[in-house]
């Protein structure tokens, strides 16, 4: 595999998840936003709700190298949370917001990248 | 869903109850977490349930997983937690009931099989104690632990096996004890074997009878070590309360095999002077029991006895007067029993031949006296039977070769048969008292059990006199009296009993 695969990969899972969310009623304020501690890769909010949600996507293309669950380790959890904390500083966007959250979305797709699963956890570092 | 699933924790030879509590959350992150300060082996057992799981062709859940073993401020080690652990699992994704009024504990293998566990024994213990009725232990530490009657056995094979019980499939049969021949020191040598040495036998088999400590002390060749590798082919059997006792402490320690029972043959522990003074007493962070309670109720030979470091040697002295030892460490304080028989060997001197009657001692009184002094006063206090093991004559030894093959005297099983009597003389004296031989006596005991006649009395205290023995000596030379006289299933200890036993007092040789 390469670098190239995995992007496409990441970028077509960021997509699936967006629509998804979308769906559900959130409001997307920023996709991919980076800084120099790494990205995050969506930042939406809830219609009714005044809390500014940060959201990891994970993709896999089959289960048979693990679930995309387990990659969302204490690591990741914890560069998530210096990431949240880096945006909610530097942004204005941040702002006006009462509460903050970290979710994450697992899709796994079959070969033909149609997809399989699609989970969104809520609040995952609390 | 919330699952609770009993289970028990070994603590030396106390056991206390855990908790094992499983919360499968339908929100949150998938994750297996234990908390409740689990030690590497408790947290490794996450990927072991993990895997025999998923081996026993069971989907584990991607779910978050919390387990809890309560009490949460008591640090758990060890991986029994395994069992209740993925039973547990399985109840709260397959919903069933787990059996009511159960102990599980087990460690699993990876392809679902359950393995032998080390403290089956002390876990059926508790449970009689506490009421519980069933227990579901590893299908070979079952026999260990269906030694205690009145609590419902059952052998697990595997994780699969035992969902299939739960689940009303699969029927297991409680475990029935059965008594199996393993462990048994068979003694080296045969008594009749070995050669002369009839005043060395005579006191090996008054030691072995009242349960006496003995120091030999005896140039090189002259047999020290064989008399103590004959001592096992002539100790008695252990009663069932001694039985029971000795298999808690081989239990706790992981010392019983896979499909072991009650250790029925009395202990001999032998170990080499390298020893550490933590290996010798027991100790640890969460201390295990050392040799001298491996030796409980048996015996603890110490060849080349002043080969020992110092230090080793002198942390005999509380165990040996007391029975037992309490280990205390930042984690626990455990008390192990240690009632056992010291049988200790050493030559006179560093070249070994003082005393010799043809070979020249080669050491100067300097290193005479240091040898001596590796060995402290009080040691030798506590002793209640010197020897000293004369050289065999080669003339002596060739003849009886020719004429007598298999040796003279008695044999071993005779002895033991004469043990073996003395041994009950001193059950039925001792029925009231928690003690089992003479050694044991405390001062009132003596008093009570061991009535001197004038003659004897006399006798005693112009010894006492004239060797300059010890408080402690005088009461030794009493119970060994005592031993003398049930030997010979006589009531009343009579001068000749003492004046045997007085052959046995420490004796200062000046070279």
């Amino acid at each position: 595999m390469n670098k190239k695969y995995n992007l496409e990969k990441g970028n077509l899972g960021e997509n699936i998840a967006r629509r998804y969310l979308e769906n559900k009623g959130y409001i997307i304020v920023d996709q991919n936003y980076r800084n120099k501690y790494g990205e995050i890769d969506l930042i939406a909010k809830e219609k009714n709700n005044d809390s500014l949600v940060f959201i990891e996507v994970k993709t896999r293309i089959g289960e048979q190298f693990g679930i995309p669950e387990d990659a969302i380790n204490f690591k990741k959890k914890d560069k998530l949370i210096k990431n949240a904390q880096a945006y909610i500083s530097w942004n204005k966007k941040a702002k006006n917001f009462n509460s903050y959250r970290i979710d994450a979305v697992c899709i796994v797709l079959d070969e033909g990248k149609q997809i399989k699963r699609i989970d969104h956890y809520e609040n995952i570092t609390g | 869903m919330f699952i609770k699933v009993l289970s028990a924790t070994n603590l030396g030879l106390e056991t206390i109850g855990v908790d094992v509590e499983i919360n499968i959350a339908n929100r949150g992150l998938p994750g297996f977490e234990i908390v409740g300060l689990p030690g590497k082996t408790v947290d490794e057992s996450r990927e072991r349930v993990r895997t025999a799981i998923i081996n026993s062709q069971i989907e584990f859940p991607a779910r978050r997983i919390i387990v809890n073993l309560a009490p949460a401020d008591l640090p758990k080690q060890g991986s029994f937690y395994d069992l209740p652990i993925a039973i547990g699992i399985l109840a709260s994704v397959l919903e069933f009931k787990i059996p009511e009024n159960s102990l599980f504990f087990g460690e699993l293998s990876l392809d679902g099989t359950v393995r032998h566990t080390k403290g089956a024994l002390l876990l059926s213990l508790f449970a009689r104690e506490k009421g519980i009725k069933n227990i579901f232990v590893p299908k070979f530490s079952a026999n260990e632990a269906a030694i205690i009657k009145g609590v419902n056995v059952y052998p697990i094979q595997s994780l699969s096996q035992l969902l299939g019980y739960c689940l009303g499939r699969v029927n297991i049969e409680p475990a029935q004890y059965q008594e199996r021949e393993v462990g048994r020191i068979e003694a080296e040598f045969d008594m009749r074997e070995i050669l002369g040495q009839e005043q060395s036998k005579r006191a090996i088999e008054i030691a072995a009878a009242g349960g006496h400590n003995l120091f030999m002390v005896g140039s090189p060749g002259s047999g020290k070590t064989m008399l103590a590798r004959a001592l096992p082919g002539i100790l008695p059997k252990l009663e069932e309360e001694e039985s029971l006792e000795v298999t808690k402490i081989y239990s706790a320690s992981g010392n019983i095999g896979p499909d072991g029972s009650l250790i029925t043959v009395c202990p001999f522990r032998a170990p080499h002077h390298s020893i550490s003074l933590v290996g010798l007493v027991g100790g640890g962070s969460r201390p295990l029991p050392g040799e001298i309670s491996l030796a409980h109720r048996g015996v603890l030979f110490l060849d080349e006895f002043t080969e020992f470091p110092r230090s080793v040697i002198e942390s005999l002295r509380q165990p040996m007067e007391d029975g037992r030892l309490t280990i205390a460490r930042s984690m626990a304080r455990i008390t192990y029993p240690s009632r056992f028989i010291l049988i200790a060997s050493a030559n006179p001197c560093p070249c070994g031949y003082l005393y010799h009657p043809k070979k020249a001692c080669i050491c100067n009184q300097r290193e005479v006296n240091k040898y001596r002094k590796k060995i402290s006063g009080p040691i030798l206090d506590r002793i209640d039977l010197h020897v000293e093991v004369p050289i065999v004559d080669a003339k002596d030894f060739s003849e009886d070769e020719e004429s007598a093959p298999l040796g003279r005297g008695e044999s071993s099983s005779q002895i033991r048969e004469r043990i073996i009597k003395t041994r009950d003389i001193q059950r039925n004296r001792f029925s009231q008292d928690e003690i089992f031989t003479n050694a044991e006596m405390k001062n009132t005991q003596i008093k009570k059990y061991c009535l001197l006649s004038g003659e004897v009395k006399r006798l005693l205290v112009q010894a006492v006199m004239n060797f300059h023995l010890s408080a402690r000596s005088y009461f030794k030379m009493i119970k060994i009296s005592r031993t003398i006289a049930d030997l010979e299933g006589s009531e009343q200890i009579t001068a000749a009993h003492l004046a045997e036993a007085l052959q046995y007092r420490p004796k200062n040789r000046e070279s």
